[in-house]
C-alpha cells in the first residue's frame, strides 16, 4: 500500500489478527526475558527471587510467572548504586540521551538513558500515534514544550522530523509568542498538555486572536494528563482551536507513548500491542481483571534496550475494552476513556471515593470556568472538607450564584451526594501550568 | 537471532523484507569498522539504526535493541 494512502504507520503489525499478535508478543517476551537475565543484574535478582528462569517462559500466559517491577524498587536501586543502578544493560557512555521523570508526584525523579536504537524506537512509537491520528508529512507541527530534561514531547518532535513534517520547537517562548508563531507559521498541528492547550487558547482570546478564524490548526495532540480523554476538556480545546483533539499517553519509564487515539476516536486510545504487553490487574490482588473492568496498568516494553521494563506496575487506573469497539481496523485493544487516574490518587472524603480526574470531568462541563483547584482540609482534626476553588472567565462573575448551585449539585451527584464547598477566586489568582498540572492540594495532616 | 528465511511470525520473507535485511546487515558491518573516518562511521551508524527500526517494527528481527 503506498505510504501516502495508508492510514497505518505499520500496516503489517497494526492489523495482525489477535492470535498472531499474541504469538508475536510471546516471541518478543521470550527474547526480552533472556536478554534481561543476561544483561540486567537488577532483573536477574528479581527473577532468581521469584524462582523463574528464561526457559520457563514459553507462552504469553507465562508472563504471570515473572515478578512485578515497581518504581520504588527502581528508585532504591538508583540510590544504592548511583547514578543509574544496575537495571541498565550497558555502560552509561554507550547512551546518547539522558532524561528524568517529571517529578510531579514529589518523589525523587528517576534517571533514564537511551541508546541510538532506543531513541529511534521512541520516535517511532510516536509515529504510530501521529500517523494514526491523521498527521502527515505535509503538516506543520508546533510543540508547546520546554525541551528540558523531562522527556515529554521530545520523542514526538523526532517523530515529526522522521515523518517529514515541518517541525517547530518553542522551548523558551512565552505563551503569547507561541500563539503568535502558531498563527504566523500556519501550524496545522499543535502539541501540548491539555491544560496548556486551554491556556494558549485563553491567551489568544486575550490577545484578540481567534484561533479558529486566524489559525490553520486541524489537529491538537495532547499528552501528559488524564484530562486528555475527558470529553468536556476535548470539546473545549476543539472549540478554541477549531481542530480535532486527540489523546496520547506515555511515561518516562518507557520513554515514549504506549497508547494513542486513532482518527476514528472510538472513545479511547489504542494500545500499541506489537511493542508492549499491557496487563490490567486488580491493584490489591495482582489478578487480571476482564474487559470493561477497572484495574491497574502493568506494562512490559519490548523497545528500550538500555532499560528492560518487565511487568512494571504503573499505578495508572484504566479500563480495557476490545479493539472491535473501533472500526479503524487496528487490532490493538482500547483503554476506554484513556488513563482514568492513578490508583493511588483516590482521596477518601467522609467515606466517599474522590478522584481528581472525575472532579475535573464535572467542572469542565461548565464553560464559564477558566481555572480551578481542589483543596482538601481537615477541620478540628476530625472532619474532612473538600473545596473546589473556581476562577471564572473574564466578565462572567454574574453567573456565579447560578453556577455555584449547579456545580455543587453536579459534583454531589457524581460523588454519592458528597458536599463540595465552592469558592470563587479572582482573575489570575489560581496557578497556571505548562507541563503537568497540579490542581490538587491535600492539606490534611500526613501521619 | 535473525532468521533470513522467515519473519518472527513464521511468514516467508518478501523481496522487500530481504532487501531491508540486506541493507541493514551491510550498514551494520560498515558502521562496526574501526578503520574509517568518523564522517563515515557516524553517518553509517545513524542509517543502520533507522533500518534496524524498520526491521524491528516489521518483526523481521528480534535483536538486542540497546546495542549499536
Amino acid at each position: 500500500m503506498p505510504a501516502t494512502t495508508t492510514s497505518y504507520w505499520n500496516p503489517k503489525t497494526e492489523t495482525l489478527p489477535k492470535d498472531r499478535l499474541r504469538a508475536l508478543q510471546a516471541t518478543k517476551l521470550r527474547a526480552l526475558v533472556e536478554r534481561a537475565w543476561h544483561t540486567s543484574p537488577f532483573h536477574r535478582r528479581l527473577f532468581e527471587k521469584a524462582k523463574v528462569t528464561p526457559e520457563q517462559i514459553k507462552t504469553l500466559d507465562d508472563i504471570r510467572r515473572l515478578p512485578f517491577m515497581t518504581r520504588e524498587d527502581w528508585m532504591a536501586n538508583q540510590a544504592d548504586k548511583p547514578l543509574f543502578g544496575d537495571l541498565i544493560t550497558r555502560p552509561p557512555q554507550d547512551a546518547i540521551r539522558y532524561h528524568l521523570t517529571s517529578g510531579t508526584s514529589g518523589r525523587q525523579p528517576l534517571r533514564v538513558l537511551d541508546s541510538r536504537k532506543d531513541w529511534s524506537w521512541i520516535a517511532d512509537m510516536w509515529c504510530y500515534g501521529f500517523w494514526g491520528f491523521g498527521i502527515r508529512p505535509s503538516d506543520t507541527v508546533f510543540f508547546a514544550f520546554s525541551y528540558g530534561s523531562f522527556i515529554g514531547f521530545w520523542g514526538a518532535h523526532y517523530c515529526c522530523e522522521k515523518m517529514g513534517c515541518l517541525t517547530l520547537a518553542s522551548g523558551n517562548m512565552t505563551t503569547e509568542q507561541r500563539v503568535k508563531q502558531i498563527v504566523e507559521m500556519g501550524a496545522t498541528v499543535v502539541c501540548a498538555t491539555p491544560t496548556y492547550a486551554l491556556r494558549m487558547g485563553q491567551t489568544a482570546e486575550k490577545m484578540g486572536i481567534d484561533l479558529k478564524r486566524d489559525g490553520k490548526v486541524r489537529r491538537v495532540v495532547v499528552s501528559g494528563e488524564p484530562a486528555g480523554s475527558i470529553p468536556a476538556v476535548k470539546k473545549m480545546i476543539e472549540e478554541m482551536w477549531g481542530g480535532k483533539c486527540g489523546d496520547t499517553a506515555g511515561m518516562t519509564e518507557i520513554g515514549t507513548i504506549m497508547i494513542f487515539e486513532c482518527d476514528h476516536q472510538p472513545g479511547g486510545p489504542h494500545i500499541i500491542e506489537d511493542h508492549f504487553i499491557e496487563e490490567v490487574l486488580d491493584p490489591d490482588t495482582g489478578e487480571p481483571v476482564g474487559y470493561g473492568e477497572r484495574g491497574e496498568r502493568v506494562v512490559t516494553s519490548f523497545g528500550r534496550g538500555f532499560i528492560p521494563l518487565i511487568r512494571y506496575r504503573t499505578k495508572d487506573l484504566v479500563c480495557k475494552v476490545p479493539h472491535t469497539r473501533c472500526t479503524c481496523g487496528r487490532t490493538g485493544d482500547i483503554y476506554e476513556g484513556g488513563i482514568l487516574g492513578r490508583v493511588d490518587d483516590m482521596k477518601l472524603i467522609r467515606g466517599t471515593n474522590v478522584y481528581p480526574r472525575a472532579v475535573e470531568a464535572v467542572v469542565r462541563e461548565h464553560h464559564e470556568v477558566e481555572e480551578f483547584q481542589i483543596v482538601i482540609t481537615r477541620v478540628d482534626n476530625v472532619q474532612d472538607e473538600i473545596t473546589v476553588k473556581v476562577e471564572l472567565k473574564p466578565d462572567q462573575e454574574d453567573v456565579w450564584p447560578r453556577l455555584q448551585a449547579k456545580l455543587g449539585k453536579d459534583l454531589a451527584d457524581a460523588h454519592e451526594g458528597l458536599r463540595f464547598n465552592l469558592d470563587l477566586c479572582k482573575q489570575g489568582e489560581l496557578p497556571r501550568f505548562e507541563l503537568k498540572a497540579k490542581r490538587l492540594q491535600d492539606l490534611r495532616p500526613q501521619y | 537471532m535473525t532468521n533470513h528465511d522467515k519473519d518472527l511470525l513464521g511468514n516467508a520473507l518478501s523481496k522487500d523484507d530481504k532487501e531491508l535485511l540486506d541493507l541493514y546487515a551491510r550498514l551494520k558491518a560498515l558502521s562496526a569498522r574501526t578503520d574509517l573516518p568518523p564522517v563515515i562511521t557516524a553517518n553509517a551508524k545513524q542509517a543502520m539504526v533507522m533500518l534496524w527500526n524498520a526491521c524491528n517494527d516489521l518483526a523481521l528481527i528480534a535483536e538486542e535493541p540497546g546495542c549499536d
